[in-house]
């Protein structure tokens, strides 16, 4: 099992950076998956987490100079890593000027993912801070467990609106209550809502538009006979949507929803390259 | 004593005030004819600052005020009370034209007035209680390595840490490379850690002089403390240590200001320099286990060793010889401890930081070794 | 759609209907008297008043002149009810505390009567919020009666000169002394904690000084941890007046200057301490 890569590219090493931000946000641990062509950041659906899982996907091409790798055997060549992505990201934290950053899995007195940054120095000779952060490796017979959840079978699908206006919302509703209900039809509108003894609040919002979902084997089935004004809705962990608002940092250039009514609200954020999938059980 | 302080200066007697805030939480003030000297200690006496202010630092400077025998009155302050004078740098910097501080012995008040924009004056009297001198007794020339460097290099090599770290360790390694690396504790899990290794090139400091595979561990926040001060000031700083388990002493010079910074360092049972360890636990490498009692109590027995009756040579290490107010002797708890010093071995077993190992019951007494924070009375030769 | 649903014809049943361009010129009067969960709401044709109050010592008024909303209908003579502020504000801010240049969150309020719930509708970028928030039972306020012919000693002050002072009060102190006098030291703030005493003098000649009116040399002191608040409206006004009468009764109103350029006026009333027996130095 070998892995080493290298980022030189300052920007495509920032770009990096905002989304293991993103994830060390989202999930105390997690695990790592690499292929040849990307890696995967995975937090799957446990109970202790509150049902939330997460997928982390992107093209390794787009963001390191050189990737090699080879995994356990040559038909099964991938690697399963469990880490704190925090580590991660404080690794990168003090490596936005670096000169490059070389990442490879080493195995001195533990498996180690070693961070190793050249920053640029007042001398000849760079600075090197190296950082070997703890993994654990998955053996090939757990893989299974982290497969990637399908689509669900969602009732509506819509686009969200800027993200940064819902984040204010939410924080604010968090405030005031811990659940907050999430409706959408397929006319483009979306509605969050929360009520209390003290206080409603419904902010509505409008004109976001339905993605149009290619229906090959007929699963999204139920989306498509749908009223267009009638709202799916699905009561969600206010803490959760917030966490999700507040930590992701991948600025999408498209972000969406998909809401299983009463079962769960499935967002992806989509930002060239990475994708990110994140997944909320609504309460019962 | 009064001193009166004007203009920038007032920002650096701030800042020099915020960085020993990361020491202790008594200051203490002693005017000398060199200048006035402000000092702190921390709680385990595993750290210790002075900042020497000369007499051209100041507008103004009598060190003995207007008293007839022109004695001079040395004082401890509550740390917190006399940092909120100073808290607010920035505004500091904007607000304040002259600082005057006063000690007034009959009236049992240091004043320390700022006087502002706006033709407004902020009086602050503040409680003291006399006391003897703090001193901690090291010598630079004595110690093996040097490294002396702009405080920026420094503060940007600790950045790499985070906040939360308590020690670091620093290392001449191969190739002149000298290292930064967070200091994980035996008891920590080596694969829940992160470990994180800085290596910088020896041609980025003013000055290398180091035992080849040296290396000490010390605390990082007060090292912190003193960098932003050293930063902020712009000057040079220099790291004189020695072998594991002798403190390290960091220093700043100006020619108003002198600073100096003493910290414990853990003995280290992977050094060269320490005999192997037994169960992972490092005892002090002497034939007789004398470091039998609990540090505080040890530290008690120290302070009636009087640093001027201490020996003529020089000291073998960094020492602290310690003279501990008077009141503070009325304290409960260090009476026992005191009651407690002669052939009463503290039953817990009582890990210092200025030790940095384990220290088992034993027969007591003060160690012949070098590792002590306070000062042999008897001396080496 | 909740916006125009609302018909703002006059036959509609509200007793207050107010509505504003920019309801952060709300949001921040409010957060400077937000030192208690619960506010009083007493609305005349004149504007709103919105009354905080703690331990029976201490009153914040903001008031909000009618001229400042769009629109400001009130039905009866006056209009009051009992609201939770924090609830409010969280309503007043929900696009953010800080919006972008050129964006505001337009404000449309409503209240039916007694009983009924404060409805809001917030409009930003095309978002609309509707929030309605439970009413109470309005609270029996404190009558300070401090008019100002009974003033003995005022000055007025720019903000900037007293920001610092509030800030960095020793609050191991219980108490903030205020002397104003028309001899030395003029104006004096004086606390007394566990490390010492600090004062911090005035001279009556500073530029800080706008008015210096002291007749007579007073010396009273006000529980710092209820003063404390009134920070927040200190960090907003530009200037402020310190009033004291006869009984040793403190106004501190504050001027405060919105985005806009319109002026408002945040008010604190506190009670004095206790009787000073001995001159403190």
């Amino acid at each position: 099992m070998r892995f080493r890569a290298k980022i030189v590219d300052l920007a495509c090493l920032n770009h990096f950076s905002r989304v293991i931000n993103t994830i060390a946000k989202l999930a105390k641990t997690c695990t790592l998956r690499l292929t040849v062509s990307k890696l995967y950041f995975i937090l799957s659906d446990k109970v202790a987490n509150g049902g939330v899982s997460m997928w982390c996907e992107l093209c390794q091409g787009n963001f390191f100079d050189e990737f090699q790798m080879e995994g356990v055997a040559a038909e099964h060549n991938e690697i399963y890593l469990e880490l704190v992505p925090d580590n991660l990201s404080r690794a990168l934290r003090t490596a936005q000027s670096a000169k490059a950053v070389k990442i490879k899995l080493t195995n001195k007195h533990c498996p180690c993912l070693r961070v190793a940054v050249e920053l640029p120095s007042l001398s000849s000779s760079s600075r090197i801070v190296t950082h070997d952060i703890p993994v654990g490796i998955i053996p090939r017979r757990l893989w299974n467990d982290f497969r990637e959840p399908s689509v669900p079978d969602f009732d509506v699908s819509i686009y969200l609106p800027v993200l940064k206006t819902m984040k204010s919302i939410v924080e604010r509703m968090k405030n005031l209550s811990n659940s907050i209900v999430i409706e959408a039809n397929l006319s483009g509108e979306m509605n969050l809502k929360i009520e209390t003894d003290l206080v409603s609040i419904t902010t509505h919002f409008k004109d976001l538009g339905n993605p149009a979902w290619a229906s090959e084997d007929g699963c999204q089935s139920s989306a498509q006979n749908r009223d267009l004004e009638s709202m799916a809705e699905a009561r969600i962990d206010i803490k959760k949507l917030q966490q999700l608002l507040a930590g992701q940092q991948v600025n999408p250039t498209k972000a969406l929803c998909n809401i299983v009514s009463k079962r769960i609200v499935h967002f992806i954020l989509l930002h060239e390259d990475v994708s990110l999938q994140y997944y909320i059980p609504a309460l019962a | 004593m009064k001193c009166i302080v004007t203009g920038g200066n007032v920002k650096v007697l701030g800042r020099a005030v915020h960085s020993l805030s990361r020491i202790g939480d008594e200051l203490y003030l002693e005017p000398t004819e060199s200048g006035l000297s402000l000092r702190a200690v921390n709680s385990s006496r595993s750290a210790f600052a002075s900042f020497l202010f000369a007499p051209l630092f100041f507008q103004l400077y009598e060190p003995g005020g207007r008293q007839p025998d022109r004695e001079l009155v040395r004082c401890k302050v509550l740390m917190k009370s006399f940092l909120g004078v100073f808290r607010s740098l920035p505004s500091l910097e904007k607000t304040v034209g002259k600082c005057l501080i006063l000690l007034k012995p009959r009236a049992n008040r240091l004043v320390v007035q700022l006087h502002c924009k706006y033709g407004v004056t902020k009086t602050h009297n503040l409680a003291f209680q006399e006391c003897e001198l703090l001193q901690a007794v090291f010598d630079t020339q004595r110690c093996a390595s040097t490294l002396c460097a702009p405080a920026r290099l420094l503060a940007e090599a600790v950045v790499h840490f985070p906040q939360t770290l308590a020690e670091v360790t620093l290392g001449a390694g191969p190739g002149g490379k000298i290292s930064l690396r967070n200091y994980v504790e035996d008891e920590a899990v080596p694969s829940k850690t992160m470990v994180t290794e800085l290596r910088l090139a020896d041609d980025e400091f003013q000055t290398v002089a180091v035992t080849p595979g040296s290396r000490i561990t010390f605390c990082l926040k007060e090292f912190r403390g003193l960098l932003t001060f050293a930063e902020a000031s712009n000057l040079p700083l220099t790291i004189h240590y020695d072998t594991p388990g002798k403190p390290v002493v960091f220093t700043l010079e100006d020619t108003v200001l002198e600073v100096h910074l003493v910290l414990a360092t853990l003995l280290d049972p992977e050094s060269d320099l320490q005999p192997p360890t037994a169960n992972g636990v490092s005892h002090v490498p002497t034939p007789s286990d004398d470091f039998a009692d609990d540090l505080e109590s040890y530290m008690i027995a120290m302070e009636t060793s009087a640093y001027e009756d201490g020996p003529s040579g020089v000291p073998p290490s960094p020492t602290f010889p310690l003279r501990t107010p008077r009141p503070a002797e009325s304290d409960p708890e260090e009476e026992e401890e005191e009651g407690a010093v002669p052939g009463t071995p503290p039953h817990k077993k009582f890990r210092s930081l200025f030790f940095g190992s384990v220290l088992t019951p034993g027969g007591p007494g003060p160690a012949p070794t070098q590792e002590v924070l306070a000062e042999d009375s008897d001396g080496e030769n | 759609m909740p916006l125009s649903a609302q018909p703002a014809s006059s036959a509609e049943p509200y007793v207050l209907a107010a509505s504003l361009d920019n309801a952060r010129h709300l949001s921040s009067l409010l957060r400077a008297v937000h030192f208690q969960d619960h506010a009083t709401c007493f609305a005349t044709a004149n504007g709103l008043r919105v009354t905080v109050e703690d331990a029976k010592c201490i009153q914040a008024n903001a008031f909000i002149q009618a001229e400042i909303f769009q629109e400001y209908t009130v039905q009866e003579e006056s209009v009051t009810f009992r609201i939770n502020l924090s609830v409010l504000l969280d309503c007043l801010t929900i696009f953010g505390t800080s919006s972008l240049p050129g964006t505001s969150t337009a404000l449309r309020m409503c209240y039916r009567g007694y009983g009924y719930p404060l409805m809001l509708l917030l409009e930003e970028g095309g978002v609309v919020t509707v929030c309605k928030i439970n009413t109470q039972e309005p609270d029996e306020l404190l009558d300070f009666d401090f008019c100002s012919t009974k003033v003995v000693n005022k000055i007025i002050l720019q903000s900037e000169g007293l920001r610092e002072a509030f800030a960095e009060l020793d609050m191991t102190s219980e108490v903030l002394q205020i002397t104003m006098s028309p001899d030395k030291p003029y104006f004096r703030l004086s606390t007394f904690g566990n490390a010492g005493s600090a004062h911090l003098d005035y001279p009556r000649d500073s530029d800080l000084m706008e008015a210096f009116h002291c007749n007579q040399t007073q010396t009273n002191r006000y529980k710092i941890s209820l003063l404390k608040p009134s920070t927040k409206a200190l960090a907003l006004s530009c200037k402020v007046s310190i009033r004291t009468d006869a009984q040793g009764f403190l106004s501190l109103q504050y001027m405060i200057r919105n985005e806009d350029g319109q002026i408002c006026f945040v008010e604190y009333y506190c009670c004095p301490d206790e009787d000073i027996t001995e001159a403190e130095l």
